[in-house]
C-alpha cells in the first residue's frame, strides 16, 4: 500500500498477472515509468517494451493494460479514470490505443496499491481476477460466462463482497467482436475492441477492492486547491461555465444548449422522496456543484426530468454527467427499466428506427425512453458504437439498400423489421444481440468501418451499386475524419484547423474535450471566449462560428496544447470532459480559467514542483510514442513508411462541403486542401516530426530519451 | 404549529437532537417549517430516509436522495485527518452502499439509484467504546467520541461490536480511528446530501419532539 510504501501519489507497485502460467507477480513502478507518468503513458511503455508490433490483437502475446496515474484517487476531483491500452482490431495499421473507463475502478486500483494491472497471455479456462489488495487470485467464470455485463456485475459483486468493484465484458466481447466495450458502474465503459481482447484471453470480468491510501505530500493545500476548483472554476459537463437558464446570480446564460442545465424549477422528478429541485448554483458555492450538470436535459430536454432519479457519474468527480433514470414504461415491453449513460451511447438510439418513433408517457418522450432502451443493451452486449459509427454505417446501408443487397433472406428475415416500423423498444435490443454475435453480415458492420468498407466497397463508389464513397461523400451520417475506420470526435465544426489536426493523431476517434469545452461553454465569444483564449495563447487563435480565417501560429499552438492536453489527461489520470479548467464560472475572474492548476495539483499531491511546461514536456514524450508506433505499425500491415499521406489523409467532405459558400467566409466551417496541408506542416514542425512523412525524427526521439523507440523504427526504416 | 410545541433554547434543542442522534425521525411530528430547514420531505422521514447527527456545529441531515455517489465526502475525511485519500479507513463510509450493499441496494443490484453515505451515530452507551479492552474509546468536552491513539492497540473490537461497523481499524497505522465531527464530509459535498443546520437555524424552528 502507498502509505505504506511512503511513496507520494503513485501507489508504487505494477501487478502483472500471466494467464497463460497463472503467475501473479509484481514489480516496482518507480523509477522505470516516471518519465511515462501513469495511464497512458504506462500502458504505452509496457506495450513498446513487451508487444512486437507484429502481433494481432487477438494473440496470446497481446497485452491489456489497465493503469492509473498520480493524480488518480487523490482527491482531485475528476480523477476517477482507468485508461486501457492494447493493440487495435479494428482500424487500420492495427496499431496501439488507448480506451478510458469512469467509474468507480480506477479509484480501487489504486487503493489496492496498483498504478498498473498488466495482463498477459491466455487462460485455458473462462476466468475473472479477483483483486483484493494484495490477495490476487484468477477465479472460475463459468457462472458468468455468457451472460451480459449487468447480471455478470451483480454475480460477481454479490460473490465477492460489498466494497468490491467490477468490471466485465459481455457476450460481444467473449465472441471476439471488435466493436466491443467493457463495462463498469452502470454504463461507464472501456471500448474500442478491448473487451475482446479480455474475451480473447479468457477474462470476463476483474473484481477489485483495496483498503489501502494515497500519500498525498501536501494535504491541505491539495484540498484547498480541489475546493477552489469546485468553487470558482468548475462548471457543468465539459466545463460548460455559465448556466443555460438565466440564474439571479449570473451575468450570463448560455448562448448555446450547454451542458449546465440545472436550475430552479427543474426537478430530478423520481426522487424517491419527492422531486429535489436542482435551484440556482452560484459560483463559489461548492455544495450545489452537482446540481449544475443535470445532463438529462441537455440531450432530451426538460421531458427528460420526469424520468431522472438522481445524477451519477465518476469517484472524486462534483460533476455528475450520468443522468440515472427510472423508466417505468419499458416494464411494458419486458425491458429493464434502470438506464444511466451519457453521450453517444443515449443520442445515437432512436436514429436506428429510420423515423419510426412515437411517445411514450410524455409528450416529447420518444427519443429518450428509446435512448434508455438501446443504451441499456448496447452495454449489456458489450457493444462498443466506435463513437457512433456503427449506427452511421447501418443506416446508410439499410437506406440505401445495400444491408439488404449484403445479407442473406435469411439474415433478412431474421431482424424484427416491424418492431422497428412500430417503434418499439425491443428492437435496438434485438439489433445489439446480433451486433454482438460476430456472426454473418453481423459480423461485418462491427469489424469496423475500416474492415467494412473495404470489404463491401464502400471505400470507392465504382465498387458499390449505390455509388457511395462511405469516407468522402457530403452526408450527414459520413463523420469519417481520416481513411482509417473512425469517425471526428469535435473537428472542425467545432476548432477550425486545430480540432482537425488532433482528430488525425490516434488510432481511433480522438476523445479530445479540450477545445470543444470552451467553444461549447455558453459563453459569449467577443466578450469572454475571445479575449481569454487570446491571452492565453495570442492573437488569432479563435475563430467565431462558423467564420474561420486561415491557419496561423496561434492555432498551431492551441492544437499542440489540445493534443498534449489529452496525454496529460489519460495519463494523469483526469477526465478529459472536465480538464484543463481553460474557463470559469466566476465573474469576479473575468471568466479567465487557471491552465496551472494541473501542475499546482501534481505538486501538492507528489510533493515535487511541477510547471505546466514541465508536464507538457513529458506528454511529448507519450506523443512520439504514440506516433513512432503507429509508423512502426503502418509500416508492417500497410507497407507505407509516410503517415502524413496514409494516416493523416483526410476526406474530402471536409472541404467540399457547402458548395455555394466560399471557404473562410461566414456561414461554413469547411476546411481549404492547400491551407489543411500548411496546417499539417506546421503542426508537424512544432511536434518536431519530419514534414515529408509526420513521423517523429530522431533528433526529437533522442531528446526525449527515446532511443529504445527509434531502434526499433531503424528496422523499418522509418527515420 | 400545533398547541404541543414550544420553542427551545439552542442547548435543549441540541440536547433533544442528541437523543435521537443517528436514529429514526419516523413517526415525530416535525414541522413544515422544520422540514424546510432540514430541506426534506415528510415522506423522506415518514420512510426513515432522513438520518439527523447531532453535531457541536449543528444538525448533520444525510439524505440518500441527493448522494450522488462521488465519494468526496470519503476523499475529505481522509485527507483532512489522515493526510491520505482512502475509501475504506474513511469515517464517513458511501463506498460500502456503492455496489452491492448489505441492505441489497447500491450499482451492481436491482435497486442501482439506492446509495448513501453512512456515519458515526455518537450513541449514547456507545457499543464500540463498551467493547474496547483498553478504554482508548472516550467522551471529550464537547461530547464527541474519540479513539485516544496512545491507547489503541488496532484490535478491531469497536469494529466488530459497532452494529454499523463504523470505526475501523486503519491496515498501516494499526489504530482505530471514528468520526471526530470535524464537518469536513459536508464542507465538500457537491450536492448537499450531507449537510449540518446549524443550532441557530434549527432553535428557530423548533417544536418540542
Amino acid at each position: 500500500m502507498s502509505v505504506k510504501n511512503g511513496i507520494n501519489g503513485w501507489a508504487g507497485t505494477i501487478l502483472r498477472i500471466n494467464l497463460s502460467t497463472g503467475a501473479i507477480t509484481t514489480e516496482d513502478t518507480l523509477p522505470k515509468y516516471k518519465p511515462y507518468m501513469g495511464g497512458m503513458g504506462i500502458g504505452y511503455k509496457v506495450i513498446l517494451d513487451e508487444v512486437p508490433l507484429t502481433t494481432k490483437a487477438f494473440d496470446e502475446e497481446n497485452k491489456v493494460i489497465f493503469s492509473v496515474g498520480p493524480l488518480t484517487a487523490s482527491g482531485v476531483p475528476c480523477s476517477g479514470r482507468t485508461t486501457i491500452t492494447s493493440l487495435s482490431s479494428w482500424s487500420k495499421g492495427l496499431s496501439i490505443l488507448d480506451a478510458h473507463m469512469g467509474g468507480h475502478f480506477a479509484h480501487n486500483i489504486k487503493y489496492a496499491g496498483y498504478d498498473a494491472i498488466i495482463i498477459e497471455g491466455k487462460s485455458d479456462k473462462h476466468v475473472y481476477i479477483k483483486i483484493e489488495d494484495d490477495k490476487v487470485t484468477l477465479e472460475d467464470a463459468s457462472e458468468v460466462w455468457g451472460k451480459g455485463t449487468f447480471e455478470s456485475n451483480k454475480i460477481v459483486a454479490k460473490a465477492c463482497g460489498e466494497e468490491f468493484d467490477v468490471c466485465s465484458i459481455g457476450p460481444a466481447g467473449e465472441n471476439l467482436v471488435p466493436y466491443s466495450t467493457i463495462i463498469t458502474s452502470r454504463g461507464n465503459s472501456g471500448g474500442a475492441g478491448m473487451a475482446a481482447v479480455l474475451g480473447s484471453k479468457g477474462v470476463k470480468a476483474l473484481a477489485i477492492r483495496g483498503t489501502g491510501a494515497v500519500k498525498i505530500a501536501r494535504p491541505q493545500e491539495l484540498k484547498l486547491l480541489a475546493n477552489y476548483m469546485i468553487k470558482d472554476l468548475v462548471g457543468g459537463n465539459n466545463n460548460h461555465n455559465v448556466p443555460r437558464v438565466p440564474q439571479s446570480w449570473a451575468e450570463y446564460s448560455a448562448t448555446v444548449n450547454n451542458r449546465w442545465q440545472g436550475a430552479p424549477g427543474r426537478k430530478w422528478e423520481l426522487a424517491p422522496h419527492g422531486p429535489v429541485d436542482t435551484g440556482e448554483q452560484p459560483s463559489g458555492q461548492i455544495n450545489v456543484a452537482a446540481y449544475r450538470c443535470t445532463k438529462g436535459v441537455h440531450e432530451f430536454g426538460e421531458v427528460a426530468l420526469k424520468y431522472t432519479v438522481k445524477q451519477g457519474g465518476c469517484s472524486s468527480c462534483p460533476v455528475r454527467c450520468y443522468t440515472e433514470y427510472q423508466m417505468d414504461c419499458l416494464a411494458d415491453y419486458d425491458l429493464p427499466v434502470h438506464a444511466s449513460n451519457a453521450c453517444i451511447p443515449m443520442s445515437s438510439q432512436s436514429s436506428f428506427y429510420m423515423g419510426n418513433t412515437h411517445d411514450f408517457t410524455y409528450e416529447g418522450d420518444a427519443k429518450l425512453v428509446l435512448a434508455g432502451a438501446g443504451s441499456r443493451a448496447m452495454d449489456d452486449y458489450g457493444v462498443d458504437n466506435n463513437y457512433g459509427n456503427l449506427g452511421r454505417d447501418f443506416i446508410r446501408l439499410y437506406k440505401s439498400g445495400l444491408l439488404k443487397e449484403h445479407m442473406t433472406e435469411e439474415e433478412w428475415n431474421d431482424v424484427p423489421w416491424d418492431l422497428m416500423e412500430a417503434g418499439d423498444p425491443r428492437f435496438v435490443v434485438e439489433l445489439y444481440k446480433r451486433f454482438a454475435s460476430n456472426k454473418g453480415v453481423w459480423a461485418d458492420l462491427t469489424s469496423g468501418s475500416y474492415f467494412l468498407y473495404k470489404k463491401w466497397g464502400l471505400d470507392d463508389a465504382s465498387k458499390n451499386s449505390a455509388g457511395l464513397n462511405f469516407y468522402d461523400d457530403v452526408d450527414g451520417n459520413n463523420t469519417n475524419v481520416t481513411y482509417n475506420g473512425y469517425p471526428k470526435h469535435h473537428s472542425i465544426e467545432d476548432a477550425w484547423q486545430s480540432g482537425l489536426l488532433y482528430n488525425l493523431m490516434y488510432n481511433r476517434d480522438c476523445m479530445v474535450h479540450v477545445l470543444t469545452n470552451f467553444v461549447r461553454s455558453g459563453s459569449p465569444f467577443e466578450e469572454v471566449i475571445k479575449p481569454v483564449m487570446e491571452e492565453y495563447f495570442g492573437e488569432g487563435v479563435v475563430d467565431a462560428p462558423k467564420n474561420y480565417t486561415p491557419i496561423n501560429d496561434a492555432k498551431i499552438r492551441l492544437a499542440k496544447w489540445a493534443f498534449l492536453e489529452k496525454q496529460w489527461h489519460d495519463s494523469a489520470t483526469l477526465c478529459n470532459w472536465m480538464y484543463p479548467m481553460t474557463l470559469s464560472t466566476s465573474p469576479k475572474r473575468r471568466y479567465r480559467g487557471d491552465l496551472e492548476l494541473d501542475a499546482k495539483y501534481l505538486s501538492a499531491v507528489t510533493g515535487d514542483d511541477y510547471t505546466l511546461d514541465d508536464i507538457m514536456h513529458d506528454m511529448e514524450r507519450i506523443s512520439h510514442m504514440l506516433r513512432g508506433m503507429t509508423a512502426i505499425s503502418f509500416a508492417i500491415n500497410e507497407g507505407v513508411k509516410n503517415l502524413r499521406d496514409t494516416h493523416d489523409a483526410i476526406p474530402a467532405w471536409n472541404f467540399d462541403k457547402d458548395p455555394d459558400i466560399p471557404v473562410f467566409t461566414e456561414g461554413t466551417d469547411k476546411m481549404d486542401r492547400e491551407d489543411m496541408e500548411k496546417a499539417k506542416t506546421m503542426f508537424y514542425e512544432a511536434m518536431g516530426w519530419n514534414t515529408e512523412t509526420g513521423i517523429p525524427t530522431r533528433e526529437t526521439l533522442e531528446k526525449y530519451g527515446l532511443e529504445d523507440l527509434a531502434a526499433k523504427m531503424d528496422e523499418y526504416g522509418l527515420l | 404549529m400545533g398547541e404541543r410545541n414550544k420553542y427551545l433554547d439552542k442547548e435543549y434543542t441540541r440536547r433533544q437532537f442528541l437523543k435521537l442522534s443517528g436514529k429514526s425521525l419516523a413517526g415525530l411530528a416535525i414541522s413544515a417549517s422544520m422540514l424546510d430547514v432540514l430541506g426534506v420531505t415528510a415522506e423522506a422521514v415518514a420512510e426513515d430516509k432522513v438520518r439527523v447527527w447531532a453535531f457541536p456545529q449543528g444538525l448533520l441531515v444525510v439524505d440518500a436522495d441527493r448522494c450522488v455517489g462521488c465519494q468526496r465526502c470519503e476523499i475529505n475525511c481522509t485527507l483532512t485527518n489522515d493526510g491520505c485519500t482512502s475509501s475504506y479507513i474513511s469515517r464517513v463510509k458511501v463506498t460500502r452502499n456503492l455496489f452491492s450493499s448489505r441492505q441489497g441496494s447500491g450499482l451492481y443490484t436491482d435497486d442501482p439509484w439506492t446509495y448513501f453515505p453512512d456515519t458515526c451515530r455518537q450513541c449514547e452507551d456507545p457499543a464500540c467504546g463498551n467493547a474496547c479492552p483498553m478504554q482508548a474509546i472516550y467522551v471529550d468536552e464537547s461530547g464527541i467520541r474519540r479513539v485516544d491513539q496512545d491507547k489503541c492497540v488496532g484490535c478491531g473490537a469497536c469494529q466488530q461490536a459497532c452494529p454499523w461497523h463504523m470505526p475501523t481499524v486503519n491496515p498501516v497505522t494499526h489504530k482505530s480511528s471514528k468520526c471526530i465531527m470535524c464537518g469536513a464530509c459536508v464542507e465538500g459535498c457537491p450536492s448537499g446530501a450531507l449537510s449540518i443546520i446549524p443550532w441557530d437555524r434549527i432553535v428557530s424552528v423548533s417544536q418540542a419532539i
